[in-house]
């Protein structure tokens, strides 16, 4: 096999007794763009200090094009860095900000003009030269950050959860933004956040951490349909995991039972132990509604509430032993007409679109 | 609403006013109308000062001894603001304490301690000469090395805590920012982190330069004759020569001197923390 771009290999990080991270391992292609999705604490943002020089791995190595990045100290590795604080250097200009990497390496005057303009172009800062960062709000500034990160063609951008200030609307302008500039520029990006709605929309693929590990790397379709773990079917998207017994697990499917004696055959399994207690993923856009069972796998609930969501109808039904789960509906649509909370109906779903998972002890 | 809340609470500033009014205002009005009014009516009390080789020179030395102690100060006290901001908590504690018992200690008793420590058979010669560094005991007393040594010592605190006022409010990712940029260690302290502390060098450094121009136990216990300074010559003029017009002129000159200073500071970096 060809040598990786980048290769993340076997990171371990310690701090006294506490593992921030553990067998991180991944490698990444030129050009791509890798979110780090985790809840804060899970090793994620471990993972980019070490590689942007911060701090030490205890074990495991960073190499890029096969050359170990460790012994590099970070203001010669050369990589790009766009942090969650704003980190704009305060008594310089967005111009002298953005030059700042430039003057560093003594780069001749003509070309750091040059190139501070291509940057804030690329970043649609033109005009902004001589404002100071005091005087701009946080999405501005976290793109002066951006042409700051690129104004030196880094091999390498890391982001640090960038948008976690700023609110929706302009974090869904600047991750558009971000997205045409990695197209633009085919810089590899390493991203980082806790929010799986900002990675689904920026990435090719994703690293799931939990724990200080990755628990599974792929697609965003793929992470949601097919889920390596029940962390990761919670993490990515909304799901119901209902509680069942394992009565048969081969070959990658399995036979469930539920508490009032239903079954259903024949569904897709993930993860090791298929024995006694098992989780059933569904997710609430994959389930119907039905009045009487058909021929795919059903169980009988109870509405429990209607909720109106503008575009979409989110019903919650629950089972007979008392667990809930999520429907959701386009507005309109004829199986949510005539229900009421309190109404006796069917869930419905294909086979294939649900999970099963080995119980979590709890 | 603001400013009537603050004109408000302008009340409880009366006995502070007062008080400063009838002990700092009055006395000072009072010796400045001496200084142009004896012997006689006119300037001739300035015109004394300004024009005599021997006043002209304490006026250069003053300058010049509060300059050389500002910069040395500063360069001490830098390196030690930063300690305090990253050591651990622990440690970082010990230094605020040594620094801050320093300024309640007793400045004479801390004066008369430096003109032990220095004197020819004092502490510092003896391990100076035990180590080999000098044959002969080094004069570091009653000359301008006791007195920078021992003002050093004194204003260390007044420049310290200033500057680590501003370091502390700089963002570490900042610096972390700069290095990933590119930035050597050196790059980063003088690109970005000495152009953040500059409000606290400046307020640091006007407050020790003009506390030093007014100072007076430290040169004349630790210092000698050949440089003598503002406050000293203040002094003599009325205590030994009884001459309150030529003294009130000299005290004049320092006040005005000081007042300049501080304007030109809020001119380049505008009114200190709090004042705002």
């Amino acid at each position: 096999m060809t040598t990786p771009f980048l290769h993340i290999n076997g990171i371990r990080k310690t701090f006294g007794d506490v593992v921030a991270t553990d067998h991180v391992e991944l490698k990444i292609a030129e050009g791509e763009f890798m979110t780090f999705l985790g809840p804060s604490g899970s090793g994620k943002s471990t993972t980019l200090y070490i590689l942007a020089g911060f701090q030490e791995p205890t074990a495991g190595d960073i190499l890029l094009r096969g050359k170990t990045l460790l012994k590099t100290p970070s203001h010669k590795r050369n990589i790009g860095m766009v942090f969650q604080r704003y980190t704009l250097f305060p008594h310089l200009s967005v111009g002298e900000n953005v030059a700042f990497p430039l003057r560093v390496r003594r780069t001749p005057a003509d070309e750091v003009q040059r190139r501070v303009k291509r940057a804030l172009e690329l970043a649609r800062l033109q005009g902004f030269e001589d404002r100071m960062p005091a005087n701009m709000s946080g999405g501005q500034q976290q793109r002066v950050a951006l042409a700051r990160a690129l104004v030196y063609d880094p091999p390498v951008l890391l982001m640090d959860e960038p948008l976690s200030a700023l609110d929706k609307k302009l974090r869904e302008e600047i991750q558009h933004e971000i997205r045409r500039i990695h197209q633009e520029t085919g810089v590899t990006i390493l991203y980082v956040t806790h929010d799986q709605e900002e990675a689904l929309r920026l990435s090719d693929r994703i690293a799931v951490f939990n724990k200080g590990r990755i628990e599974q790397v792929g697609t965003g379709p793929q992470l949601y349909n097919s889920p390596a773990s029940h962390f990761v079917a919670d993490f990515v998207g909304d799901s119901a995991f209902l509680t069942a017994e394992f009565t048969r697990a081969s070959g990658g499917t399995a036979d469930l039972r539920f508490a009032d004696g239903t079954e259903v055959r024949g569904v897709p399994l993930h993860g090791a132990d298929p024995k006694g207690r098992a989780e059933l993923m569904l997710r609430p856009e994959r389930i119907r509604l039905v009045p009487q069972p058909g021929a795919g796998p059903s169980l009988p609930v109870t509405i429990a509430d209607i909720t109106f969501l503008g575009n979409v109808t989110s019903i919650l039904a629950r089972t007979s032993w008392g667990e809930e789960v999520g429907i959701r509906l386009p507005f309109g649509h004829p199986m949510a007409s005539g229900l009421a909370p309190g109404a006796q109906t069917q869930i419905e779903w294909d086979a294939a679109s649900a999970h099963a998972f080995a119980a979590r002890a709890h | 609403m603001a400013a009537i809340a603050a004109r408000r609470g302008f009340g409880f500033a009366l006995p502070a006013l007062a008080l400063l009014v009838a002990f700092f205002v009055m006395p000072v009005m009072w010796l400045l109308l001496r200084s142009v009014t004896e012997p006689g009516l006119g300037f001739q009390n300035y015109a004394t000062l300004f024009g005599t080789a021997t006043y002209a020179k304490v006026f250069l030395n003053t300058f010049m001894v509060a300059g050389i102690v500002t910069v040395i100060t500063l360069l001490l006290a830098f390196p030690v603001a930063w300690a305090l901001v990253i050591l651990p908590p622990r440690w970082s504690m010990v230094l605020f304490a040594i620094v801050i018992l320093s300024m309640w200690t007793n400045l004479l008793a801390r004066t008369y301690a430096w003109m032990v420590l220095l004197q020819r058979t004092g502490l510092v010669n003896q391990i100076l000469m035990g180590l080999g560094i000098t044959d002969a005991p080094l004069e570091l007393v009653n000359n301008l090395i006791g007195v920078t040594i021992g003002m050093v010592y004194i204003m260390l605190p007044f420049m310290i805590l200033p500057i680590y006022g501003v370091i502390r409010q700089i963002d570490a990712s900042v610096l972390q920012a700069a290095s990933l940029c590119g930035a050597t260690r050196w790059q980063a302290l003088w690109r970005v982190l000495l152009p953040l502390c500059v409000p606290g060098i400046a307020s640091g450094v006007l407050m020790v330069f003009v506390m030093a121009l007014g100072y007076y136990v430290t040169p004349s216990l630790l210092g000698g004759t050949s440089h003598m300074m503002l406050a000293e010559l203040i002094a003599q003029l009325v205590q030994s020569l009884v001459n309150w017009g030529l003294g009130g002129a000299a005290a004049f000159v320092l006040l005005v001197a000081t007042l300049a200073l501080y304007a030109l500071q809020i001119r380049l970096v505008g009114l200190p923390k709090g004042a705002q």
